[in-house]
């Protein structure tokens, strides 16, 4: 049912004819397309749909009766941050109102307490330039400086330098959620004033509201508001230098300083990565895979086949490489006892220095996310875990394994096992698989991975990041709990009864399954038809 | 996949149906690159999209329509039409793009418009009065066309023949005589001897920008042909649209290679620095001001020079024979910085947002014939940086540039001046 002129009229009013539209080529701007995060995929062609109307409130208070209306008219809507998200941001219901919540970019940073409210507007990269020039920094998010620092945090909000800085619980202070039906849910020290200053409010903790299926893919509200921790960093100036596409930052090496180094072996490069953490050093100690590197060389996508068609198995097999980033915070003389004390790790772990440009091109101010689709096209981050660091590695080395069955239509990568790096001073590892493909080619090899993969993290036991939310949720939730899903499903019924938020989420990926054909050989789990239908059919 | 044959030719918009669809919505295009990002009061590069929030105004948003265009899925209506026209064509976008993923945004906006053209849905109606304008009088704006050389005062020296040939313009011939002026006077006082067109017409800017691409073409066949008949080994310009035109899309309208156009393109910067470098331009007189330099779009990231390109795309994408992308490298981001630092007094200071990522003024590419308000939103955007650096004067390269600025700064009340660089030139020299 088209949004009812009614409903439009009512919502007009809210932020004024400038600010909503359904014209057909405003619309037409707001498609998922087959360009982008997972995109170029059967649940993107399936699942995704442009909006009936595009609108884009200003405050907190707009969002509210936005959202009010919506479940006044029987609206869905979907909020929209930077739409970088692919398909699982995008609208999957016909004549749905997408949120556009770019407007509202309002932006104060508390100097003398390191914290900054923002709104979900405000993407990573000024945050950081800001934070910066008062001493201080934040992650910038594995996802991009480009990303929206509010769907980032509420999602993942992780990256190198979460060898220090820690997952981003820590990091969400006072926060403003406007629930599915529009009521305002004030968390932290919000809850009971006006500052956002604590992350902590009276009675039970809400954070883990704001994730909902995987927070900005989620269902379960708009965040309109968030207090942001910042962290002391260290005084010097990183200066940016180079013309576009050869930019960088120029690091003040006696405060800040990317090292590599070569280790013999698997084994040697997590013992390096623990060392670190228990010596309490370094701001970021990651292991990157080897095409990264030749993404950073290669000039072109031509040259990078180039560079990577020197590459084989073992060569990938026997990429050992720790990159750590030393950071002085308090003094050049801390720098350089954190250096000596990785000079000791790495000379007892027969580490070689390798090296390494007096310059960052990723990870501090700009993280390079948009890099990954120079090489096929298409790429996707199909899963990730938080695990120890040598539980991490297998992660990776499993999923490898795996993917040769499906290369093609997957890119030759050589069985490279993926990412992984320390989070929280060696307390805890991170894996992510990222894969690439072409999307003019077959894809059908792509959507059978993605859910295969799924069936592998149950049948090894990894419990990943989007194992619940990215998946379907009757392959997966019956295997954790066993009534993992059904709580998820009472969770959403209960926040927003009319599933007018992201519908049909967190169903989605079972919606996918149940109308691709290509999908049906690979499905070999039960789907309770009434239950599913009575809730997807809403 | 079985290979396709693709090639740069703008009037085929099939030819981008891959950029199109590999556009990732990281917003590249928009904002500030993330390295020089400069914080949260200047974040964007793109006037579209920063004029009007819709996605749809972005190139991301345009990567979108465009395919839904060569589909046949979206019909071409005023409010598409704002969406396609209502932009300067600043190549931000394309420089933002090219930073990661290659694709060719600007040549693929420029498709979209030839496409509205062949369509019978464009150019806008301000644009057809322009192109009447330039096929009655041989200027964009309708003056006399026997007014055109009334620019040239008494003590300019012209001569009838010379290797340099100074290609004026519409803008230095009818509405900035004073750019024009300053531009021979410093040839003269460097002791070079440069001669005009003897019939000089407009360069079809506008008539190329917006889709007009056979009028345009027509325009390029007629000069070029008679730059060459002139001997000249050297054309300069003071206007930075016309310098990409003459260095870009005439090579492009006419599928060669600039090097292959027979004689070299330079913009007065490049000649200023380099006989200022040499000695036979001696910026001796103080002037006492502080000055932001604006990169002009044409002179910057859109001017790398053109080379043909034909051939196939196959696996994963890739191209052969191999294709040498134009990223805006090789702008004109340093000479004018180097002049401004050579005259004395002069204090330069930079705007939060430059070369690469400056933020267009908004007047370009047909933007401010069509949409006037667009052209004075981005100007005044652009006025707060100045205000934000302290400067007392804003500084361009390009015609279009100042007087949009100048007419910004009068209806702000603002108290900036606005010169175009050659006064700045002429001013240190004392001539």
């Amino acid at each position: 049912m088209a949004i009812s002129k009614e409903a439009y009229k009512v919502m007009e009013s809210i932020v004024g004819s400038e600010y909503i539209s359904e014209d057909p080529a405003i619309c037409e701007g707001y498609r998922c397309g087959p360009g982008g995060y997972e995109c170029g995929l059967g649940y993107e062609r399936v699942m995704t749909k442009i909006p009936g109307a595009v609108i884009l409130p200003r405050t907190t208070e707009e969002v509210q009766k936005i959202v009010k209306v919506c479940n006044r008219y029987k609206v869905p809507y979907v909020p929209y941050s930077t739409g970088f998200y692919g398909p699982r941001s995008h609208c999957h219901v016909e004549d749905e109102l997408l949120i556009d919540l770019k407007r509202m970019n309002d932006f104060e940073i508390d100097e003398k307490h390191l914290y900054v409210v923002l709104g979900p507007g405000v993407i990573y990269s000024p945050l950081q330039e800001e934070a910066m020039k008062r001493g201080a920094y934040v992650v910038i998010g594995g996802g991009g400086a480009q990303a929206s620092v509010i769907a980032n945090l509420i999602g993942d909000g992780w990256s190198p330098l979460s060898h220090r800085i820690g997952l981003p619980h820590r990091r969400i202070l006072g926060t403003e959620l406007v629930l599915p039906d529009g009521e305002l849910v004030k968390m932290g020290s919000l809850a009971v004033g006006e500052d956002p200053f604590w992350g902590d409010g009276l009675g039970p903790d809400l954070r883990g509201l704001l994730r909902g299926y995987t927070g900005l893919r989620g269902c379960l509200g708009i965040v309109t508001k968030m207090a942001v921790k910042l962290l002391p960093f260290q005084p010097e100036r990183l200066i940016p230098t180079g013309i576009s596409p050869n930019t960088s930052l120029a690091l003040p090496e006696k405060r800040v300083k990317w090292i590599n180094f070569q280790m013999s072996s698997k084994e040697a490069q997590v013992k390096a990565m623990l060392e670190i953490g228990k010596a309490e050093i370094g701001g970021a100690v990651t292991k990157v895979p080897l095409f990264w590197r030749a993404i950073a060389k290669a000039e072109s996508k031509e040259e990078f086949w180039q560079i990577w068609g020197k590459e084989n198995e073992s060569t990938v097999k026997n990429f050992h490489i720790v990159r750590v980033l030393l950071i002085g915070f308090t003094s050049e003389e801390q720098m350089e006892y954190d250096e000596n004390v990785l000079n000791d790790i790495m000379k007892e772990l027969g580490g070689i220095p390798r090296p390494t440009k007096p310059s960052d091109e990723s990870w501090i101010k700009n993280a390079d996310s948009a890099g990954m689709w120079l090489m096929c096209g298409s790429y996707v981050s199909v899963d990730y875990v938080i695990e120890t660091l040598s539980q991490a590695t297998i992660h990776g080395e499993s999923y490898a394994e795996l993917k040769k069955k499906y290369t093609p239509p997957l890119m030759p990568d050589y069985g490279d096992p993926g990412w992984f790096q320390s989070f929280e001073l060696g307390h805890q590892g991170y894996s992510e698989f990222l894969i690439y493909w072409d999307q003019d080619e077959d894809t059908t090899g792509v959507d059978h991975f993605y859910v295969e993969t799924a069936k592998m993290n149950i049948r090894e036991r990894f419990y990943t990041s989007l194992l619940g939310p990215h998946q379907p949720l009757y392959l997966t939730g019956p295997k954790y709990g066993p009534n993992y899903h059904e709580w998820l499903l009472k969770i959403k019924d209960e926040f927003d009864p009319q599933w007018i938020c992201h519908p049909p989420v967190p169903l989605a990926h079972d919606v996918f399954v149940e109308r691709a054909e290509w999908m049906k050989p690979i499905k070999d789990w039960k789907l309770p038809k009434r239950k599913f239908e009575l809730r997807t059919s809403r | 996949m079985p290979k396709r044959q693709v090639s740069l030719e703008v009037t085929q918009l099939d030819n981008f149906l891959y950029d199109m669809s590999r556009c990732i919505k990281c917003k590249g295009c928009y904002w500030v690159e993330h390295t020089y990002m400069p914080g949260i009061k200047f974040p964007t590069r793109c006037p579209s999209n920063t004029w009007n929030a819709f996605d749809s105004y972005g190139a991301f948003g345009k990567m979108r329509i465009g395919t839904a265009i060569a589909e046949g899925r979206l019909k071409w209506t005023p409010k598409l039409l704002e969406i396609i026209y209502a932009d300067p064509l600043c190549g931000a976008c394309d420089v933002g793009c090219k930073r990661n993923l290659d694709l060719e945004i600007e040549l693929t906006l420029e498709a979209l418009r030839m496409r509205a053209v062949k369509d019978g849905a464009g150019p806008m109606p301000a644009h057809k009065k322009v192109a009447q304008n330039i096929a009655a009088n041989h200027n964009q704006f309708g003056a006399p066309h026997e007014n055109r050389k009334r620019w040239i005062a008494s003590d300019i020296k012209v001569a009838q023949k010379a290797e340099l040939l100074y290609f004026v313009g519409c803008s230095g011939s009818y509405t900035n005589p004073e750019i024009a002026q300053a531009t021979a006077k410093t040839l003269n006082a460097s002791n070079t001897p440069f001669m005009i067109m003897p019939d000089e017409w407009c360069c079809g800017n506008t008539l190329y920008s917006v889709g007009m691409i056979d009028e345009a073409r027509e325009l390029a066949q007629r000069n070029v042909e008679a730059v060459r008949q002139s001997g000249a080994t050297t054309l300069l310009t003071s206007c930075a649209e016309g310098y990409r035109m003459w260095k870009v899309d005439y090579p492009k309208m006419l599928n060669i290679a600039t090097s292959d156009l027979g004689f070299k393109i330079i913009h007065l910067v490049e000649f200023a620095d380099e006989m200022v470098k040499k000695g036979a331009l001696r910026l001796t007189q103080k002037v006492d001001l502080r000055v932001t330099y604006h990169d002009s779009c044409s002179i910057s990231r859109l001017c790398d020079p053109w080379t043909p390109w034909e051939g196939e795309r196959g696996w994963m994408g890739t191209v052969s024979p191999p294709l040498k992308r134009r990223r805006g490298a090789g702008g004109l981001y340093g000479q004018a910085r180097n002049i401004l630092s050579s005259i004395p007094g002069v204090k330069l200071v930079e705007m939060p947002r430059m070369k690469e990522n400056a933020y267009c003024c908004g007047a370009g590419r047909g933007a401010k014939e069509a949409f006037p308000e667009l052209a004075s939103f981005s100007a005044k955007h652009r006025l707060k940086e100045v205000r934000e650096v302290g400067a007392e004067a804003l500084v361009s390269a390009c015609p279009w540039c100042k007087n949009n600025f100048a007419k910004a700064v009068k209806e702000n009340g603002d108290n900036v001046r606005v010169l175009d660089i050659s006064e700045l030139i002429l001013g240190s020299l004392g001539v």
